[in-house]
């Protein structure tokens, strides 16, 4: 992956093959749609989304009370519980625990943390074999991506690469691209893997304060094979996870599979509250850059996100550029909210049109677009704006602020759109051109119609 | 009633008849239309880039261009500035004369929706027209329920054009997706603003529709460059231009 591209570069890439990107796109709207039937399907689906808006404000407002309940019930569950304050200390902690056991192979399920912490490489580099156990983590591992989407991990891969893929590395047959039969194929693949790991790993969903449990949500239910094969379990989890209660978690539930996939809940929704006999559990608790997003109160509120993709999949942009265009581990609307920051090209706040319905879309809230247009302001505040924006903005400023200018320039804009023939001035009109018939410029601007023939007869000052 | 109009730059500069359809249109519902001078841009372009500083003095002089107006609605046909003219003036002046400008502030579709219903159309509209409902004045004024919201279902644009004789309004798939102009993305992000045009446009076109009709001008200049390219049978139309030609 190229890092020093920015977003509009990848995007521009990414488009080229017209064919892929309306596969993609429809491959996601369809999600989107389904959605939309399980939302309307809950006749108190706005008054849920409003409930979970204000819980996880709530619960974000009081922090450190429900870190500190948590801890210290998941203690007295028999749990270990563990602090990182970044990434690197996340992964020394899972690194000490896993060696202290000597694992050989761990096997992991969905986490966008550990992901965000690069964790695989990390064990990897210490002798430790990974396994990523969700059928969509696996086939992007073995391709050697991180995932394109935050719940649908392979999602730009089409079902003949992945059958090339696992011809290759789990040796199906040739040309074999039938869904069901490569899902068989993973299946018995993972099933070794399982059968063989000393330790598993899975991410949270949710933190349950007042019980000290962790839920984990999965379609496959491949964390509870992995969390009840081996004695070790870990569960890693950011500060953002708690929740206050077990009711609190049933009002995200109501929505977090219906907003991904439009599923009435996942298939398997585990709840963890203590290791298995003789087993051993532990929970490490991530901060990586979160107790700073809540010092900006308006970039705060993406502390409310519950990870269900719905606004990936509504989002136009993401849908036609497609997940490697975001710079950041998580892409889309939330991936730009989180990951602004980490962004060195300072380019993926304006891979948005600031068409708003991923905040409509969102089950708790999340006021994407508000946080997108902050980024950018925020951008300019710090003059890292992309696109020679800050060269040409003054002067753009100063041209719109000055009527007499801004007409002068508007009016010789029009002349040459009405006087000079469109392929002399379309190299001259960048993008628009390019991709548009330039605008049929009008005779003359309403001000000058309006004094030719309104004025005299109005009370306009 | 007194209006004054707020036009646009854009609208000023590259679609003066829908500016001029709006005070006909306003004028034949027996209000009192005057077009205050020394309008410019609503900073829109700065702000959404995020360049606050560039757009303060700009959105200041629009500001005050109706300040001390007598009038008691400001009345805007273009969403998506009358949203950012809303947001920036209240953003670089908070006092009492900028809050009364503030509150007269009505786009097109949402005046004549919610203060001054249209009695009655004189001209039938015996075509398809099919509606862009552009995000700004879908999401952000409120113009209708956007389709990603399970509330209260209403829909002012569609009420408004409903009482037009002969009018068939239909709706392009996935009808309220962003088309994809967003201001300066579409220079910025010139593929994907095209890609996104380009399926509009097309969808559009797929209702079999004579025309495209919206509320936000700029969302249809990108469109009309996309039906163009594409040779599309079908054209663009503000809604006031529709409205103005059946009273
Ligand atoms: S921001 Fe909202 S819609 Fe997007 S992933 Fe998070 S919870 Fe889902």
């Amino acid at each position: 992956m190229t890092q020093s591209k920015n977003h509009a570069d990848k995007a521009t890439i990414f488009c080229r093959d017209e064919n892929r990107v309306d596969w993609h796109n429809k491959a996601l709207w369809t999600l989107r749609e389904k959605r939309d039937r399980a939302a309307a399907s809950v006749p108190e689906w706005e008054d849920l989304r409003q409930l979970g808006s204000e819980l996880k404000l709530h619960t974000l407002a009081n922090l450190s009370h429900y870190l500190v309940e948590f801890e210290k019930n998941c203690q007295a569950n028999g749990i270990h519980v563990h602090w990182a304050k970044d990434a690197a200390e996340h992964n020394q902690i899972a690194l000490s625990i896993l060696a202290k056991h000597q694992v050989k192979k761990l096997v992991k399920s969905k986490s966008m943390l550990t992901e965000e912490c690069h964790l695989n490489p990390y064990l990897e580099k210490h002798g430790i074999e990974v396994i990523d156990t969700d059928l969509g983590e696996r086939i992007i591992q073995l391709n050697n991506q991180p995932p394109s989407h935050i719940v649908v991990p392979a999602i730009h891969m089409k079902k003949e690469e992945v059958g090339d893929l696992f011809h290759e590395k789990l040796h199906t047959p040739k040309g074999e691209s039938d869904p069901t039969r490569l899902t068989r194929a993973a299946r018995a693949h993972l099933r070794e893997q399982f059968l063989s790991a000393d330790a598993a790993m899975t991410g949270v969903n949710m933190a349950i304060a007042d019980i000290g449990a962790v839920v984990v949500c999965t379609n496959e239910g491949n964390a509870d094979m992995g969390a009840n094969l081996p004695k070790l379990q870990l569960h890693s989890m950011g500060i953002d996870k708690v929740i206050p209660s077990a009711d609190s978690a049933m009002v995200l539930m109501r929505m977090l599979a219906r907003n991904a996939t439009g599923q009435p809940s996942t298939t398997y929704s585990s709840f963890y509250k203590g290791a298995k006999p003789g087993g051993e559990m532990h929970v490490i608790i991530v901060d990586n850059g979160r107790s700073d997003i809540m010092q900006d109160k308006i970039l705060a509120e993406s502390l409310k996100c519950i990870r269900c993709g719905g606004c990936l999949n509504t989002c136009p942009v993401y849908r036609r550029s497609g997940g490697y265009s975001y710079n950041y581990t998580i892409p889309g609307p939330i991936g730009i909210a989180v990951g602004a920051k980490h962004d060195e090209t300072n380019s993926i706040p304006w891979a948005c049109t600031l068409c708003g319905s991923c905040s409509y879309v969102c089950p708790t809230k999340v006021p994407l677009d508000k946080i997108i247009a902050h980024h950018r302001r925020l951008k300019a505040q710090q003059r890292t704006l992309p696109f020679g924006k800050s060269s040409y903005m003054p002067l753009v400023g100063k041209l719109m602020s000055s009527p007499t200018a801004f007409n002068c320039a508007m009016g010789s804009a029009r002349i040459a759109l009405r006087v000079l023939p469109h392929s002399l001035i379309k190299p001259f009109s960048g993008a628009w051109g390019k991709y548009r018939e330039l605008p049929v410029a009008p005779k003359s601007s309403f001000d000058t119609w309006y004094k030719q023939n309104k004025a005299n007869k109005s009370e306009a000052k | 009633m007194k209006i004054a109009l707020f036009i646009p730059c854009l609208v000023n500069q590259m679609m003066p008849d829908v500016a001029i359809a709006t005070l006909s249109l306003l004028e034949k519902l027996g209000h009192e239309v005057i077009f205050p001078e020394g309008q410019t841009c609503c900073g829109q372009p700065m702000t959404n880039s995020g360049c606050f500083d560039e757009a303060k003095n700009t959105t200041l002089k629009l500001l005050n261009a109706f300040k001390g107006v007598e009038c008691e609605a400001i009345v805007c046909p273009a969403a998506s500035c009358l949203v950012a003219a809303k947001e920036n003036f209240h953003e670089f002046d908070d006092s009492p004369e900028a809050k009364e400008v503030i509150d007269k502030l009505y786009e097109l579709t949402e005046f004549l929706h919610d203060i001054s219903p249209i009695p009655r159309f004189k001209y039938p509209f015996n075509h398809t027209v099919s509606l862009q409902m552009s995000c700004h004045g879908l999401r952000m004024l409120s113009l209708a329920t956007p389709s990603e919201s399970m509330g209260q279902q209403f829909n002012k644009v569609e009420a408004v054009l409903q009482g037009i004789e002969g009018i068939n309004i239909v709706y392009p798939d996935r009808r309220d997706e962003c088309c994809g102009f967003g201001g300066t993305f579409a220079v910025d992000e010139g593929a994907v603003s095209a890609k996104m045009g380009k399926d509009k446009a097309q969808a559009h076109a797929a209702t079999n529709a004579q025309y495209v009709v919206g509320f936000d001008p700029s969302c249809l200049l990108h469109l009309d460059g996309m039906i163009r390219r594409q040779l599309l049978l079908i054209q663009t139309r503000h809604i006031a231009q529709i409205i103005d030609a059946a009273l």
